[in-house]
């Protein structure tokens, strides 16, 4: 049995979280839009070199405001990632100011930053833009065509296992 | 019979279910879904992983709103609370199923957020297309800077060559160059007002003006111009607009002289005609109709809808050099004023234009004194009232070796004024500090320094003398900010280029005869 930990999926509505959760677990994309109310489970596996991880990611509904996360959605989080849509500026204009809000209530928890639909704009400019916005994302990413998904989610599964 | 009610009512909508701390179901009621006693209850959901933390917190009851569950392939939203008992190391569980009322908001949020995002990604696109209409904007400014350079010096030494000795054919061939420059001058014109236009950064400047002398001036232009092309020219001006009128001298100016070069350009036989009128009687404002109505080739009637097309579309049909730029820019001068342009067109038969301006009625309908032009005539450059020996001394401060050599040809033809050059500002402030002048005359861009930091040099000097020099920009930047940066440093007048010689001295008279009786006031002092 795999020692199984909590990852929480934060961000705006929109971006693409609960497209990038059905694109890892099962490796399924739809264009429509379906808004997440409340919070959505799922869970999946990880095969890494040295021990399996099972990643029970919860997918909360978006919001631009941290400070209104229902505390008990975010209880108990071994790691957090932070979508943000790289086709839409006011998704990621606010994330210095919500990563301070994660790091004073959660310290300890790790933040994985991710630019999801990159395979809506130029890959070059976004970097560029986030460069100039001093964004230190982790991966720019596409649930559309899987670019990135499977890499992010071992990641955090092997940092996980790491700081077990 | 409450009791009973009320059991009915639990049973259908919430479940009670007690674990303990290594997710093993002790007992449930099996109201909403079925688990089998002493499974693992995370089996059932990954929602349940949760228990392992809730004994780790300090609360004793937590509650999860709005857990979406799939069970018995329905979605399903339950809100759920925990209710622990360290002691027994056991948890409670009761989860209520508030599907219905989580669908509806499910369904207002659908609507919500659909319409931020499609706002969002609207507002993206309009960034995206103000930045592009930016660069394109800086494009035609700088590209139309770089053209006028040039034909700064072509116009000015065409000038220089026609008033030197030559045949006629020469100087033919000197007036076929001369107008295609300056029809180059009015396109690069037309481009900018277009880019200004766009940018939403042409402004309509309401004035008080002469509007008979205005009118009288632009039927004599075009009495000749009509003359020449055999074609009959009716005015008529309604007698009741006064003479004293408030509005946009410069850009219904635009307009009709694009009107009537139109009318011109497209009628080979008959008359233009142009017609101004007012039906009102109004003391404080009048609508001022102004109709063009010509006999020419007429327009087809496809195309009706497209002539006023910005230059986009024109330069798709081949029509960029044919100057239908100007229609767009009239139809869009005249929506600046709140008003708009009709036509109206037969094809060989003839159009109208005509568009409506509501216009102010000056309280003051009594003459102006026109100071600058006895000016012009009693001071001439023969200098009577500046001092006829000593020679004007003037600094010009130009980077560009053609436009010095300009300058110096047609400074040489004026025999009152002395002309010296430096090649950046630092050197104008240099030279101003070393040697007398009457003037400075100052390119904007050089290299070193500018000639707005020149200018502000130059204002903030502890030399009074030197302080108080008047200033002529000379530059070929047209743009309204680059004339009130130049005014904020503290010039005194701004030209821009292709130089018209007979402004330019004009200019420089005006302000030396300010800057004169200036200095006379002050001695008296």
């Amino acid at each position: 049995m795999s020692v199984s930990k909590k990852v929480v999926l934060l961000g705006h509505f929109g971006v693409g979280k609960s497209s990038l959760l059905r694109r890892f677990v099962e490796n399924t994309f739809s264009e429509n839009y379906t808004v997440t109310i409340g919070v959505h489970i799922m869970k999946k596996e990880v095969q890494l070199e040295k021990e399996n991880i099972t990643l029970v990611i919860w997918d909360v509904e978006g919001t631009d405001d941290f400070t209104k996360y229902r505390p008990s959605y975010l209880m108990g989080a071994s790691s957090f990632i932070y979508v943000f849509d790289a086709s839409r500026p006011i998704t990621y204009g606010d994330i210095k100011y919500n990563l301070e809000h994660l790091k004073e209530k959660f310290p300890h928890v790790p933040v994985h930053i991710i630019g999801n639909k990159v395979d809506l704009v130029d890959s070059k400019v976004i970097l560029e833009e986030l460069k100039a916005q001093n964004i230190q994302h982790s991966y720019l990413s596409s649930a559309k065509t899987g670019e990135n998904v499977e890499l992010l989610f071992e990641n955090v599964a092997a940092q996980l296992l790491e700081n077990a | 019979m409450l009791d009973k009610l009320r059991q009915e009512f639990l049973e259908s909508t919430t479940q009670i279910l007690i674990v303990d701390n290594t997710n093993r179901v002790l007992d449930t009621d099996d109201s909403l879904f079925s688990v089998k006693k002493n499974s693992d209850i995370t089996e059932f959901h990954p929602f349940f992983h949760v228990i392992s933390s809730l004994f780790d917190d300090d609360r004793k009851e937590q509650k999860f709103y709005c857990v979406q569950m799939e069970v018995q392939g329905k979605t399903c939203f339950f809100d759920i609370r925990s209710q622990i008992n360290s002691e027994e190391q056991q948890i409670v569980l009761f989860i209520e199923d508030l599907t219905d009322h989580y669908k509806t908001v499910h369904q207002i949020k659908q609507v919500r957020n659909e319409s931020i995002i499609n706002f969002n990604v609207t507002q993206e696109l309009n960034h995206e297309l103000n930045v592009q209409r930016g660069f394109k904007n800086k494009f035609l400014a700088n590209v139309s800077h770089e053209i006028r350079t040039p034909l700064n010096s072509i116009l000015g030494f065409l000038s220089v060559l026609e008033n030197t000795s030559l045949d006629r054919e020469q100087l033919d061939l000197i007036g076929i160059i001369k107008d295609s420059s300056k029809n180059l001058v009015s396109i690069l014109e037309d481009l900018l007002d277009i880019s200004k236009i766009e940018a939403g950064r042409l402004e309509i400047k309401n004035k008080r003006f002469n509007f008979k002398k205005f009118t009288e001036s632009l039927i004599k232009t075009y009495e000749l111009q009509t003359q020449e092309k055999r074609l009959e020219f009716i005015t008529e001006v309604g007698a009741n607009i006064p003479k004293f009128l408030i509005g946009d001298q410069l850009r219904i100016n635009q307009i009709l002289v694009n009107l009537l070069e139109n009318a011109l350009k497209y009628t080979h036989q008959g008359t233009i005609r142009l017609r101004i009128s007012t039906p009102s009687r109004n003391m404080r404002r009048i609508p001022v109709t102004f109709e063009i109505i010509d006999t020419g080739i007429g327009i087809p009637k496809e195309h009706l809808s497209t002539i006023f097309e910005s230059f986009t579309q024109l330069e798709k049909r081949g029509l960029f050099g044919g100057s239908g730029l100007g229609l767009s820019i009239v139809k869009q001068l005249t929506q600046l004023m709140d008003s708009d342009l009709e036509v109206e067109s037969i094809e060989n038969e003839g159009s109208t234009f005509k568009f409506t301006i509501s216009m102010g009625v000056s309280h003051d309908q009594k003459e102006e004194k026109n100071t600058l032009q006895t000016l012009r005539k009693t001071d001439k450059r023969s200098s009577g009232g500046l001092n006829k020996k000593k020679k004007h001394r003037i600094l010009l401060g130009e980077d560009i070796e053609v436009n010095q050599l300009l300058m110096m040809r047609l400074f040489a033809d004026e025999g009152s004024y002395s002309l010296d050059i430096a090649k950046n500002g630092e050197q104008v402030v240099l030279f101003l500090e070393k040697y007398d002048y009457d003037l400075v005359l100052m390119d904007l861009t050089m290299p070193v320094m500018d000639g707005y930091d020149a200018a502000m040099r130059i204002r903030g000097h502890t030399n009074k003398k030197i302080k108080k020099l008047p200033i002529i920009a000379l530059t070929a930047r047209t743009s309204e900010e680059e004339r009130d940066a130049a005014k904020e440093v503290g010039m005194n007048a701004y030209l821009t280029k292709p130089i018209n010689a007979d402004l330019l001295f004009k200019t420089i008279d005006r302000l030396l005869h300010r800057y004169k009786n200036r200095k006379t006031t002050e001695i008296k002092q």
